[in-house]
C-alpha cells in the first residue's frame, strides 16, 4: 500500500440529456499523496469541476453519469459506497470549498451553528462541545471567535469563504477540494486567504485538490500540477516541472497568452479558435484543432501518455516524436 | 499635450438609506487622445461608476467632464443625446447579461446603427453591419445566430462590434476581458490593440486585472474608495510604485512562476465603506505605515516625479531611491 | 465523433439521422423545445385544445338542447340516453355541461384580457416609470385587494343587475392588484439587465426601448401570468354563479349547474358531480399548461 489518499483511475463521467451527451471527463488518472498539493487548472468546461463532483459523489442527479473508472480514497472504492455511506465519507474525509461563499451558506442560521452542525453530523460530542470547536475553527481562519452568534449577511465576501473553509475543515478531513475558492475574491483579499489555506493546509497535513484557471495561484500553492483540456489531463508534473518545462502545446500556449508583469511583450500570443465543445469531441486529439505544433498522427489518433521523467507526463504525439529522435 | 478628455473634480454621491454613498469622489484625470488609460481598484472602488458617469449613464453629483473642451457631464441630457453619444461608447463587462437574448446576432450590430443613422436605408444599414461584423472578426454565417450559442469570446465582439459602429472616438471599457478564459481573453485584447492602432481610438480600460492593465495602458490610475491615488505612465507604477496601497495591490497578484519567491505585504481587514468616509486617509485603517497625520488628514493627489502622482501623506518615504 | 460511445449517444444520433434538417435555434424555438420534452405540459395543452374543440363544435356533439326541456326524463340517473343523466326540469346535464364550455373559456378569456389590460398595463406602466408613479399606482391596487371579491361582486350585481359585463367587470377588479404586481416585476427584472443599460449607451430612445427590448423579453413571463389566469377566472365565475352573484339561469354555466343540483346532493350526487368535474379538469389542465410554460420560458425559476 502507497501512501496515496487518493488514487482517480480511468475515470470517465458524461452529461446525458435528450439532446446531447456531453463527454465532460474523459478517461483522467491521477494520485494524491498524503498532505501534497495538486493544482487542477484548465479553463471554463475542461471539466474541473466536473472531476471534483464525481470524487464527492455529486454529480446531478439523472444527467451525469460515471461511465467508467473508479475512485479510491485510502484504498477503498467510493463508487462502490451505498448513498448513505458517501453521507458520512464527504465532510469527514473529504470536504469541498465552492466557488461562490454566498450560496455555500445558510443565511438563517448564524455561522457558529453551521460549523457545529457538521462537527455534530460525524463526530461524537456533546452540543456544547462542538459549540467550542467551532469557535476554535473561527479563530483558526482568523474571525474572532465571539462573532460565532453573528449571521452570513453580517460579514464580507472574504469573511464568508472564510467561515465556508472553517465548515470544510472542520472535522479534520484527509481532502479537501477547493473549487476555485478565490476567483470570487479581490486580489488583496485572494491573498489573505491564500496565506491562511497554505498554513492551515501545512498545519494540518490536509491533501488538497486546488481547482483554478490562474497559472499565478497555482505556482504559489501547489506541489503537483495537472493541466485539463476538454476533459483530458494533457499535462501532468511537479509544478517545477511544468512551469519550467512546459511540454504540451496547450501549456505552453497557456503560458503565453497570460500578459506577463515582468517582461514587456507587445502583442499576446494566441490560442487559435475557439475552447472545443465537450458535447462534439474528436475522435483523435481534441487540441488539433487549435494546435500549431500538430502533424498528421495527431488528426488521426488519440495520443497516450508519454513519461518525460519520473514526475511529468505529457499527452502529446509531438513529444514522443521528438524524444525518439534523440 | 493634446487631451481627448479632461474630467475635473467629478463627484457621483449615491443616496442610500445609511447615508451618502460616495462612489466617485474628486476624480481628475486627463486622458490624451489615441492612448489607453488604466483605472484599476478593487470591487467597489468606484472604477464602473466612473466609466457610467464619463458615458452619462449617471448623472455626475458635480464636476467637469471636458470632451474636446467641452463640458459633457453638465450639459443637459438631450443635446448631449443628440450630439455626443455616439462619440462615446462602451464595452460592457459582461458579454453574457448585456446583450438582448431575443435579437440575432446581425440585428444585435445593426441596431445602434439603425437608431443613430436614421437617414440610412434598409440595405445600407446591413452592409455596414456586415462591415463592422467583419472588423471584430465575426463569421458572416453567424449573421443568424443568437448570443445564447456563442462563446463569451464571440459574445464580446458583438459588444465591441456595437460600440464601434457608431465610430466613437473615446471607449470605455469596462471589464471587458474579466468574464473570459485566459486564451479568449488574449485574442479580445489583441483585438483592441489592432482597432486603436487602425482607428485611432482612445480607451479607458477598467479592470481589476493588473497584468492586464500594464499590457494594454499607456497611463494608470489606481483608485481606492472613489479617489484615484495613484497615476503614473503603466511601466513606472510597476518599478516605482509609491503608494502603499498599490505596493500592496502589486503584492498580491499571485505570479505563474515557481522561481520567484516575493516578500508579500498582505493587507490587514477589508474595504471600508464608502458612505459618509470620514475626512481622512480612506487607506489609513488598512495601511502598514499610517501614522496619526493619516487619520486626521486627507492627503492630496500630489505630483511627486514628472508624470508620477500619487495620495499619500509620507509619499516622499515610498519614492525608491537613486532613480532620477 | 467521439471518444468514447456510450448508448445515450447512439440513442441520439439514430434520431438525428431521422431528422432531414437542422432547425434554426431561436429563443421562440429553445422555449417550445423545453415546452415539448414537458409530458404534463403537453397533457395540459392536449386537454385545453379539445375543451376549446367542445366549446366551439358544442351544438354538433351535445345530443339534447341546453334548454331543451323533458318532462317525462327528470331527475334521472346517468344512462346510455343520458349521459351525465338529468335535472329537476328534465334538462339533459352532458349537454348543459358541454355548452357550458363555451360560456367558461369565453368569459374567462374576456376577464383574463380585460385584467390583463387594466391590471397589467397599470403594473407594467408602474414598472418602467418607478418613482412616484409607482408608489400611487402600487397603493392603488393595495386598497382594490382588501375589498373581498364576493363583496365587491355582490355590489356590482345588486347595482347592475345579473349579466355577462357585471360578471367580467367583477372579476377584473378583483383580479387587477394581482395582475398589476406580476407584470410590474416582470417589467423591473427587465430593466435591471444589462442589456437595457448597453442599449442605452448606443442611443436606443425611450419607446424603442420598451417596445424593442423590454416587451418581447418580458413577454414570456406575462403568457405565463395570462394561462395561469385563466384557471383562476373559472374557478372565480363559477364560485360567483353558485352563489348566486355571477350569471343568471338559465345560462349553462358550470358553477350554475352546480347551484341547481346543490338540493339534491344526497338523492342525486351526479348532478354536481360532472359539472365540478369540468371546473376541476379544466383549471388542472391550465395550471399544468401554465406550469410547463414557465418552465420553458424561464428554465432558471424552476
Amino acid at each position: 500500500m502507497s501512501t496515496n489518499i487518493l488514487n482517480v483511475k480511468d475515470l470517465v463521467i458524461h452529461y446525458e440529456t435528450d439532446e446531447e451527451v456531453v463527454e465532460a471527463v474523459n478517461n483522467i488518472s491521477f494520485e494524491i499523496k498524503k498532505g501534497e498539493v495538486l493544482g487542477l487548472v484548465g479553463e471554463t468546461g475542461a471539466g474541473k469541476t466536473t472531476t471534483a463532483l464525481g470524487i464527492m459523489g455529486l454529480l446531478p442527479d439523472k444527467v451525469g453519469h460515471v461511465i467508467q473508472g473508479s475512485v479510491e480514497l485510502e484504498g477503498e472504492n467510493l463508487f462502490d459506497k451505498s448513498a448513505r455511506e458517501m453521507r458520512k465519507v464527504r465532510g469527514k474525509k473529504i470536504s469541498m470549498i465552492f466557488q461562490d461563499p454566498m450560496t455555500a451558506l445558510n443565511p438563517v442560521k448564524p455561522v457558529g451553528d453551521q460549523i457545529a452542525e457538521v462537527i455534530l453530523l460525524h463526530d461524537r460530542c456533546s452540543k456544547a462541545e462542538a459549540l467550542q470547536r467551532a469557535q476554535k475553527m473561527l479563530a483558526m481562519v482568523g474571525i474572532v471567535p465571539e462573532r460565532y452568534k453573528d449571521y452570513p449577511h453580517q460579514f464580507s465576501g472574504g469573511m464568508k469563504q472564510r467561515i465556508v473553509i472553517a465548515i470544510a475543515l472542520a472535522c479534520e478531513p484527509e481532502l479537501l477540494i477547493a473549487d476555485e475558492p478565490t476567483t470570487a475574491l479581490d486580489v488583496t483579499i485572494q491573498a489573505q486567504i491564500l496565506d491562511m489555506m497554505r498554513s492551515l493546509q501545512q498545519k494540518q497535513g490536509t491533501s488538497m485538490i486546488l481547482i483554478t484557471h490562474d497559472l499565478g495561484v497555482v505556482a504559489e500553492m501547489c506541489d503537483h500540477c495537472a493541466v485539463m483540456y476538454a476533459g483530458e489531463l494533457v499535462e501532468y508534473g511537479t509544478v517545477e516541472e511544468v512551469f519550467d518545462h512546459p511540454k504540451h502545446p496547450y501549456t505552453k500556449a497557456l503560458y503565453q497568452s497570460i500578459p506577463s508583469l515582468d517582461k514587456d511583450v507587445k502583442r499576446l500570443r494566441v490560442v487559435p479558435g475557439m475552447v472545443t465543445d465537450p458535447s462534439k469531441l474528436p475522435c483523435c486529439c481534441s487540441f488539433a484543432d487549435r494546435c500549431t505544433e500538430k502533424c498528421e498522427q495527431c488528426e488521426s489518433g488519440d495520443p497516450r501518455i508519454v513519461n518525460v521523467n519520473e514526475e511529468h507526463w505529457v499527452k502529446c504525439f509531438n513529444y514522443r516524436a521528438e524524444k525518439e529522435e534523440k | 499635450m493634446d487631451h481627448l478628455i479632461e474630467v475635473k473634480n467629478l463627484k457621483k454621491y449615491f443616496s442610500t438609506p445609511r447615508g451618502e454613498l460616495h462612489a466617485v469622489d474628486n476624480v481628475t484625470l486627463n486622458i490624451e487622445r489615441g492612448k489607453t488609460i488604466g483605472i484599476v481598484g478593487e470591487s467597489g472602488c468606484g472604477k464602473s461608476t466612473l466609466g457610467k458617469t464619463l458615458m452619462r449613464l449617471h448623472d455626475a453629483t458635480s464636476g467637469e467632464v471636458l470632451y474636446n473642451g467641452t463640458d459633457i457631464a453638465g450639459m443637459p441630457i438631450k443635446e448631449f443625446k443628440k450630439n455626443y453619444r455616439s462619440n462615446i461608447q462602451m464595452i460592457f463587462q459582461d458579454p453574457y447579461a448585456s446583450l438582448d437574448p431575443r435579437m440575432n446576432v446581425l440585428q444585435l450590430v445593426e441596431e445602434p446603427i439603425r437608431v443613430n443613422h436614421k437617414e440610412f436605408s434598409k440595405t445600407e444599414v446591413t452592409k455596414k453591419a456586415q462591415e463592422m461584423m467583419e472588423l471584430v472578426g465575426l463569421a458572416a454565417r453567424l449573421e443568424s445566430s443568437y448570443p445564447h450559442e456563442l462563446d463569451g469570446g464571440r459574445r464580446q465582439r458583438i459588444g465591441i462590434a456595437r460600440a464601434l459602429s457608431l465610430d466613437p472616438d473615446f471607449i470605455v471599457c469596462d471589464e471587458p476581458v474579466s468574464a473570459l478564459d485566459v486564451s479568449i481573453q488574449a485574442q479580445i485584447l489583441n483585438l483592441l490593440q489592432d482597432l486603436q492602432e487602425e482607428r485611432g481610438l482612445t480607451f479607458m480600460f477598467i479592470t481589476h486585472d493588473m497584468s492586464v492593465v500594464k499590457h494594454i495602458s499607456d497611463d494608470i490610475a489606481v483608485m481606492y474608495l472613489g479617489q484615484v491615488i495613484e497615476k503614473c505612465p503603466a511601466k513606472e507604477i510597476f518599478k516605482n510604485t509609491i503608494h502603499p496601497y498599490s505596493q500592496a495591490l502589486l503584492s498580491a497578484i499571485p505570479i505563474p512562476n515557481v522561481h520567484i519567491s516575493k516578500q508579500r505585504m498582505v493587507l490587514k481587514g477589508e474595504l471600508t465603506s464608502p458612505i459618509d468616509p470620514k475626512k481622512c486617509c480612506r487607506f489609513a485603517e488598512r495601511c502598514p505605515y499610517a501614522e496619526d497625520k493619516c487619520r486626521a488628514e486627507e492627503p492630496v493627489l500630489r505630483e511627486l516625479k514628472p508624470g508620477h502622482a500619487a495620495a499619500c501623506h509620507y509619499a516622499e518615504k515610498f519614492i525608491p531611491q537613486g532613480t532620477p | 465523433m467521439a471518444k468514447m460511445h456510450t448508448p445515450a449517444m447512439e440513442k441520439i444520433e439514430k434520431r438525428n439521422a431521422k431528422r432531414k434538417k437542422p432547425v434554426k435555434s431561436t429563443p421562440a424555438y429553445e422555449s417550445w423545445k423545453r415546452f415539448k420534452r414537458n409530458p404534463t405540459a403537453l397533457l395540459g395543452l392536449a386537454v385545453v385544445c379539445i375543451l376549446i374543440l367542445i366549446a366551439i363544435f358544442a351544438p354538433l356533439i351535445a345530443p339534447y338542447g341546453y334548454q331543451t326541456q323533458d318532462y317525462s326524463a327528470m331527475m334521472q340517473a346517468p344512462s346510455s340516453a343520458h349521459f351525465f343523466g338529468t335535472d329537476q326540469f328534465g334538462r339533459d346535464i352532458f349537454s348543459r355541461v358541454i355548452y357550458g364550455a363555451r360560456y367558461s373559456l369565453i368569459i374567462a378569456l374576456f376577464c383574463t384580457i380585460a385584467a390583463f389590460f387594466s391590471g397589467g398595463l397599470l403594473g407594467i406602466i408602474a414598472g418602467y416609470c418607478g418613482g412616484i408613479v409607482d408608489t400611487l399606482i402600487m397603493r392603488v391596487m393595495d386598497i382594490f385587494q382588501s375589498i373581498p371579491m364576493i363583496m365587491m361582486a355582490m355590489c356590482i350585481v345588486a347595482v347592475l343587475g345579473n349579466g355577462i359585463p357585471q360578471l367580467v367587470a367583477a372579476i377584473m377588479f378583483a383580479s387587477m392588484p394581482t395582475m398589476a404586481r406580476n407584470n410590474r416585476a416582470a417589467i423591473l427584472r427587465v430593466r435591471g439587465s444589462d442589456y437595457i443599460e448597453s442599449s442605452e449607451a448606443i442611443g436606443v430612445n425611450q419607446v424603442q426601448m420598451i417596445i424593442k427590448h423590454m416587451i418581447p423579453n418580458a413577454v414570456g413571463v406575462m403568457i405565463i401570468y395570462f394561462v395561469g389566469f385563466l384557471a383562476v377566472s373559472i374557478m372565480m365565475m363559477s364560485s360567483m354563479s353558485y352563489i348566486g352573484v355571477g350569471l343568471a339561469a338559465p345560462t349553462p354555466e358550470w358553477g350554475l349547474i352546480l347551484n341547481d343540483g346543490k338540493a339534491y346532493l344526497t338523492s342525486a350526487p351526479y348532478m354536481m358531480l360532472f359539472p365540478a368535474m369540468m371546473i376541476m379538469i379544466t383549471c388542472f389542465a391550465f395550471n399544468l399548461m401554465g406550469d410547463g410554460l414557465r418552465d420553458a420560458f424561464d428554465p432558471r425559476l424552476k
